[in-house]
């Protein structure tokens, strides 16, 4: 089943926390708490993941809702807390809620997240990859908007595309907001797992800048949890390389030298070439990624 | 007319009808700069400066109304119209990204002008904001 009905789960969690009296994991820095209960800021509307186009392979978000968030206006409060929600029963996060402000803003260096292991979590490098790592230990709320580290409820599994591209300018634009106007931004992030996967298929953001009413801040997007040029299995965060993709980015009238010898791939203008044995020397059209395969590697003064 | 503009590394200037960021100090950058002369913009723009100086000249159609040494912000209009009549181009990089749906035309817009200088200063909000001056 491909419908599925965002908000849903931390909806239904919120009434197991009201019936049993525990709730999630809510932090409150200021002196008082706030107006409304925090886990109330969920809404009961809904969105459906397949009106959400498909990734275009360029564009690392897409609005929804005319970047209308759905809060309703008791939510947006002016005193600074955070909320993160339970996991679900697969270990997975939930949604997260904080309001924003300078007052619970880091004031220290991000400490080592390392020991958290997230649902879909796999260390695997790929070249074709920003910092080679294709995974990160993705905040939901980031480290520069609450200081919150260490938390298993605000870090999911997330391709170092999501990451920088598609959450980082989005966590920018409150965090400067914040920083300069000492006003604050309502901000939920919730994951979009479909059925029961165990890496998100993306992530929802929303965010209304309070005492201005949005005026400063408002948005409502989903970025998408992809990496150009891996193929990955969200039910358990496996992956690949694209092998398609990244051998249409090459050109396959590309001339190679390689040496048969010391198993190295040079373009032909390469000093190394100049000074390779002939009996070594072969010239080839072949793919990069088909030589690699055959055991070959790049020459680092052409890095062809 | 000389054109002032704030983008992110993408070069974005707006996200959802909202300017991408602003800093208290960029804004008083712009003013100490105009001396006596004017500011054109729009009546979004006007807002960041309000009540910090009387030089402001109002208008939704600004571009059109600015003389060759007028001051102009720009943030939510586009310049395809008025490329022809830019003197001086001065970008302030915030040196972030964030999203943005509208972007400045920075390529068109300094098109047969020369970077004269480049200067760094520390924001209010922004730890670093790069200032590129083409004439």
């Amino acid at each position: 089943m491909n419908r599925i009905i965002l908000k849903l789960i931390p909806l239904i969690l919120c009434v197991c926390v009201m019936l049993v009296g525990c709730g999630g994991d809510y932090v409150d820095t200021g002196s008082k708490a706030p107006l409304n209960d925090p886990s109330s800021a969920y809404s009961s509307t809904s969105t459906d993941i397949d009106n959400i186009p498909k990734f275009d392979g360029e564009t690392p978000f897409v609005v929804l809702n005319g970047n209308i968030p759905d809060f309703r206006d008791e939510d947006l409060v002016t005193e600074s807390y955070e909320y993160y929600d339970e996991l679900d029963e697969l270990g997975r996060c939930t949604t997260v809620i904080a309001c924003v402000g300078k007052d619970i803003m880091p004031t220290e260096e991000r400490g080592n997240i390392g020991q958290v292991k997230p649902t879909g979590w796999h260390t695997v490098k790929y070249k074709n990859v920003d910092g080679k790592y294709l995974y990160n230990r993705c905040h939901l709320i980031g480290f520069q908007l609450t200081g919150e580290n260490v938390n298993d409820r605000n870090l999911i599994t997330g391709t170092r595309y999501l990451n920088v591209e598609g959450m980082l300018p989005f966590e920018n634009m409150i965090a400067d907001y914040v920083k300069e106007t000492e006003n604050h931004v309502l901000y939920r992030v919730t994951p979009i797992f479909e059925g029961n996967n165990l890496l998100a298929s993306g992530v929802q953001l929303e965010a209304k800048s309070v005492e201005d009413n949005g005026d400063g801040v408002m948005f409502n997007v989903y970025a998408y949890n992809v990496q150009p040029g891996v193929i990955i299995n969200y039910k358990t965060g496996e992956s690949a390389l694209d092998e398609k993709t990244e051998q249409n980015k090459e050109n396959s009238d590309t001339e190679y030298v390689l040496n048969t010898g010391s198993k190295k791939i040079h373009l032909p203008n390469c000093s190394g070439v100049k000074s390779m044995s002939e009996k070594n020397k072969k010239v080839t059209n072949k793919l990069k990624s088909e030589l690699i395969k055959e055991g070959y590697s790049t020459c680092n003064m052409c890095n062809p | 007319m000389r054109i002032i503009v704030c983008i992110d590394d993408n070069g974005g200037m707006m996200f959802n009808n909202r300017r991408v960021s602003s800093d208290k100090v960029v804004t008083e950058r712009i003013i100490d700069l105009l001396k006596d002369n004017n500011l054109y913009l729009n009546q979004y723009s006007a807002k960041l400066f309000a009540d910090k100086t009387d030089n402001l000249k109002i208008s939704d159609d600004f571009l059109s109304k600015a003389g060759d040494n007028d001051y102009c912000f720009v943030e939510n209009v586009d310049i395809t119209e008025h490329i022809s009549d830019i003197s001086q181009v001065i970008i302030y990089y915030w040196n972030r990204k964030y999203p943005s749906d509208f972007k400045f035309q920075k390529e068109a817009a300094v098109s047969g002008l020369k970077c004269v200088s480049v200067s760094e200063f520390g924001g209010n909000s922004h730890e670093k904001i790069t200032e590129e001056v083409y004439e």
